[in-house]
């Protein structure tokens, strides 16, 4: 049984983009928005292609009154391109669309905030344009240059498995057979919160906006290796912010950990929360947000 | 004269960790180093007229945060005064403030200052740009910026007037005349905040320590900054680095025109304080503190850190218990009501934030001390700095206080940041109290306050002065309560309205039971301790024989009550002779040593006794001072007593007699007069004798408890 209803339109926006955009590089279209004025801009990256730029719908409104923002769907997510080729996909790719989008926005410089699989895609951005980034915020940050994996996740994703209980369900089979169900259990571990409602059917809803054959394409883009990643980390120079849920079931809060102290940056702790806090709990987010923000100008 | 000069600096919240002189030209300069962080905050005095006491109020919080050097300008202070105006330069000042950092061995420094002082943090800035991180100027002096304040169109005065009124003292014969008059008018306008009276009195304080001399040759003789306005200009833009820049509206030395000017020049911020005077640092340092750190970590960002934020249904349900220092007396009746509490709330968490002597009892009760807690400044310490013999003159010890006070809020402030607490509880929490009500937008959790007696009331001795203080203490108080009623969440008084006394708050005040009946709930008395039932099988297990006369002598917690054990040990020979059964326990307390008391045969000395009520409930006398809690622990149980007020005392001589006589308890002693023969005649007369006290309630902590349990 569907838990959740996909919406067949998007919601009121409390604010909509002053620009959108797209940028192509190599025939792959990637959209973009820009919301109000003011120093430092803030660019939103892309997390993995499963959700788009709506992540960031509770950050947008509150920083565009101060700040600009930018923000745009990963390739494979959104108003964004589904290209088929994995190598499409590879973290440098996501790192130059987030160049070119920069480069079309006329945005010299920005605070970047990268989710999750934002991670990787930030600090090749903040390591190789380091004349770019101004500061780094990783939320949950999907780093693999530090800490360890969750024990539960360590099954298959290639092989057809016998059973679908739990993180079996994280099997490119599973999602070709029952898509919608992976959603609902992805999402569902994303947010462990309770009274997460809206915040899982909202994901859910994104995720119906692309197909599991993407996702596949994606997860074959290839990704730092550990010791690449921990490499990236190092050379980061400017300020950085790691903010991790102590119950994150998605990836383990030992990863967080090992970034901030890899890149010598602040780390905050949520107790209480899961992956996606800057979607659950958008105002402690927003805030210090702002505050890492001020600290920069 | 509204001052009396002690000669002896009140006690500090934080004393320095390093002091020394910086000597340039021959003057030497006395500063005083503060902490040992990472990044050092250099604070400029400002001209002669004061010294840098004036940062006292910021010193204990941000030498937390930073490391932090201050210094007393030439002409005050421990620093040397030269004798002729030459000594007095702008640009020495200046100069000086490089001296400092250099003995110092500081590279580099944020550098603050107030009025002249903020002038020559920007001069610094200006010349050694490389030593200067960033400027935080508070009512900055650049000397021709802009068209000086009104009130210096006569500046400096050096004409003989026909008039001493008003702005006509700023004037070098007045000053030689009649300085501290000058300072009484003088810094009465620099803070025209309503009840200042410990500010100015501070500040007139810091102008009689430098004399006049150092001010008169610097009005007469100094060599100036610079003689044009585009000078000014042009050092202001000199300034690379980030300045931030605080100014009260209601400036009486420095307008509004200069301090936008400054930050329009520099490149900084301004930070308005409407309904602020010229000392903002004093008047408002919770205020300045979090504006001066937030500052100085803008522009020197801390070690990178973890921290941790619990989502709000996520956290675990917690109390902060600030209970007061002063005495032991606190400490076992909030030890009661959190019992209570936990039995109401079984998942409550109550964390103390206490000093001893009050953690002495937490941790023999086995309660969660927080670990800031070692960081207050110590209470304690101060009152026995301000008693004499058998003599504490409360009002001013509490007055005196006021850097200890505010100095421990900014610790608790930086503790409920810190950590999510669902309710703050403060019984006697007067920092907690006046702080939270000067800086309202500071509440965050629900808040009780608790006390067991409501106004200062004068000394009959304490004359007009006094009068005036104690009624300005009490109106500011009510002002508060009328302005904020959100605040206490609860003010709970521990005692029933016939405890409160009948007099008024001050002569154009309300009355103080009328306005405590309005604004406050009461739950009764709280012992602390459940009545004794057999007191005989009591007697037997404490070691008390069923035909000795026990006599408990004990002076509370503190450390004031040496005076009276000494002249009740002196009684004891004759009191003897009275009743030859006699047997006297004297406990000197955990801040007495008991080694310095004399001893006699059938006299015991202890340091200090746990459940000391015990024995209270088992003797047939005890002797004790004039505190609330001992005195209604023997009035529970029933025992007669002798009670001392300590002299000057104003709660121990009006409130707490006032509420004795009401149960018809004890009998009243007088230290002036009451010598060894008296005491012992009393101890002859009252041993043993069966009383009929009102009796005391014994489910205050519980009625307490409730009144609290209803904010979780």
């Amino acid at each position: 049984m569907a838990l959740h209803v996909a919406p067949t339109r998007e919601q009121t926006r409390a604010r909509y983009p002053e620009a959108s955009g797209f940028v192509e590089r190599d025939g792959v279209r990637v959209f973009y928005e820009v919301y109000g004025a003011g120093e430092p801009t803030f660019l939103l990256l892309p997390t993995w292609s499963i959700i788009h730029s709506r992540q960031w719908k509770a950050q947008i409104p509150f920083l565009a009154r101060e700040h600009r923002v930018v923000t745009f769907d990963g390739r494979g997510s959104g108003r964004s391109d589904r290209p088929t080729a994995p190598e499409a996909y590879d973290e440098l790719q996501f790192a130059l669309d987030a160049l070119a989008v920069l480069d079309a926005t006329n945005t010299t410089r920005a605070v970047v905030v990268g989710y999750s699989l934002g991670a990787p895609r930030g600090l090749i951005l903040a390591v190789e344009h380091p004349e770019r980034v101004t500061g780094a915020v990783f939320i949950g940050p999907a780093y693999s240059g530090g800490g360890e994996p969750l024990p539960e996740r360590v099954m298959a994703w290639e092989d057809e498995l016998d059973t679908d209980e739990g993180w079996a369900k994280y099997n490119r089979h599973y999602w070709l057979r029952d898509y919608r169900g992976f959603l609902d259990f992805f999402f569902g571990k994303l947010f462990r919160e309770p009274h997460s409602t809206k915040q899982i059917e909202d994901c859910v809803g994104w995720g119906l906006e692309t197909t599991p054959e993407t996702l596949i394409a994606a997860h074959h883009g290839a990704k730092p290796e550990p010791d690449e990643a921990r490499e990236l980390a190092e050379r980061v120079r400017c300020p950085v912010l790691v903010l991790q849920g102590a119950d994150d079931a998605i990836a383990s809060h030992t990863r967080g950990r090992a970034l901030a102290e890899h890149t010598g940056g602040d780390l905050v702790l949520l107790a209480g929360a899961g992956h996606a806090p800057h979607a659950r709990d958008p105002v402690f987010f927003n805030l210090l947000l702002r505050d890492f923000a001020r600290r920069l100008a | 004269m509204i001052v009396s000069a002690t000669g002896r600096e009140q006690t500090r919240a934080r004393y320095a960790d390093e002091e020394g002189f910086a000597e340039r030209d021959g003057v030497r300069v006395f500063y005083e180093v503060y902490g040992d962080a990472p990044t050092t905050l250099l604070l400029y005095p400002t001209e002669p007229i004061s010294n840098s006491r004036l940062w006292k109020a910021q010193v204990p919080y941000l030498s937390r945060h930073f490391r932090v050097v201050t210094f007393d300008p030439r002409g005050n202070g421990r620093s040397d005064r030269p004798t002729t105006g030459d000594g007095y330069a702008w640009w020495d000042f200046v100069e000086d403030g490089h001296a400092v950092l250099e003995a110092t061995g500081t590279r580099e420094a944020l550098v603050g200052g107030l009025c002249d002082g903020g002038g020559w943090a920007l001069a610094l800035a200006a010349t050694r740009p490389a030593e200067v991180l960033g400027v935080a100027a508070i009512a900055p002096f650049v000397p021709r910026l802009t068209p000086s304040h009104p009130n210096y169109r006569l500046f400096p005065g050096l004409e003989p007037l026909e008039t001493d009124e008003g702005w006509a003292k700023c004037n070098t014969h007045y000053w030689r005349r009649d300085w501290r008059g000058f300072l009484e008018f003088f810094f009465a306008q620099q803070i025209p905040e309503p009840h200042s009276t410990k500010q100015i009195e501070d500040c007139v304080l810091y102008g009689l320590e430098g004399r006049a001399e150092p001010s008169i040759l610097s009005a007469e003789g100094a060599p100036p900054a610079w003689e044009t306005e585009e000078e000014a200009r042009a050092m202001c833009a000199r300034v690379r680095c980030p300045v931030l820049v605080i100014h009260g509206d209601l400036d009486n030395c420095q307008t509004r025109e200069r301090a936008r000017a400054v930050a329009e020049l520099t490149g900084g911020t301004l930070v308005t304080l409407e309904g602020s005077g010229h000392l903002p640092q004093a008047r408002h340092p919770v205020k300045v503190n979090g504006l001066l750190k937030e500052f100085a970590h803008e522009v020197a960002p801390p070690a990178p850190k973890v921290r941790t934020w619990t989502r709000a249904l996520s956290r675990r349900r917690r109390a902060l218990y600030v209970s007061s220092p002063i005495g032991l007396g606190h400490a076992r009746r909030d030890v009661a009501i959190a019992q209570e509490l936990r039995r109401l709330h079984p998942d409550l968490e109550i964390d103390w934030l206490a000093q001893h002597p009050v953690t002495v009892v937490l941790e023999a009760e086995g309660e969660r001390i927080h670990p800031a807690s070692a960081l207050l400044a110590n209470e304690s310490v101060h009152i026995e700095c301000e008693s004499a013999e058998h003599d504490l003159h409360a009002f001013q010890a509490i007055r005196r206080m006021d850097e200890i006070l505010v100095a421990n809020f900014m610790l608790f402030l930086d503790v409920v940041r810190e950590e999510n607490y669902d309710l703050w509880i403060g019984d006697e929490a007067w920092e907690v109290d006046y702080f939270l009500h000067e800086n309202p937008e500071l509440k965050s959790a629900a808040y009780v306050w608790l006390t067991d007696f409501v106004g200062w009331l004068p000394m009959e001795n304490g004359g007009d002065r006094e009068q005036f203080l104690t009624a300005d203490y009490n109106a500011e108080m009510i002002e508060h309560i009328a302005r904020f009623p959100r605040i206490r969440d609860r003010a709970v008084f521990v005692g029933n309205p016939d405890d409160v006394v009948p007099d008024r708050f001050g002569s154009e005040l309300p009355g103080i039971r009328d306005w405590t009946e309005q604004h406050y709930d009461f739950a009764g008395y709280v012992t602390g301790f459940e009545p004794v039932a057999d007191r005989e099988k009591l007697r037997r297990e404490l070691g008390y024989g069923p035909l000795e006369q026990v006599c408990i002598v004990t002076v509370g917690g503190s450390g004031v009550g040496g005076h009276l054990l000494r002249r009740v040990i002196e009684a004891f020979p004759q009191a003897k002779a009275h009743v030859p059964e006699l047997r006297m326990v004297v406990v000197a307390g955990p801040r007495i040593d008991p080694a310095t008391l004399p001893e006699h045969n059938g006299l015991d000395i202890h340091p200090y006794v746990h459940e000391l009520y015990r024995h209270l409930a088992a003797c047939d006398l005890a002797v004790v001072q004039g505190g609330l809690t001992t005195s209604m622990e023997l009035t529970a149980n029933r025992r007669p007593f002798l009670y001392f007020p300590l002299r000057h005392h104003f709660e121990q001589n009006f409130h707490v007699r006032h509420r004795l006589e009401r149960y018809g308890a004890g009998r009243r002693m007088d230290f002036e007069t009451d010598g060894p023969a008296e005491i012992a005649a009393a101890i002859g007369e009252e041993i043993g004798r069966e009383v009929d006290y009102l009796p005391v309630e014994t489910d205050g902590a519980a009625r307490a408890a409730k009144l609290i349990a209803e904010l979780l």
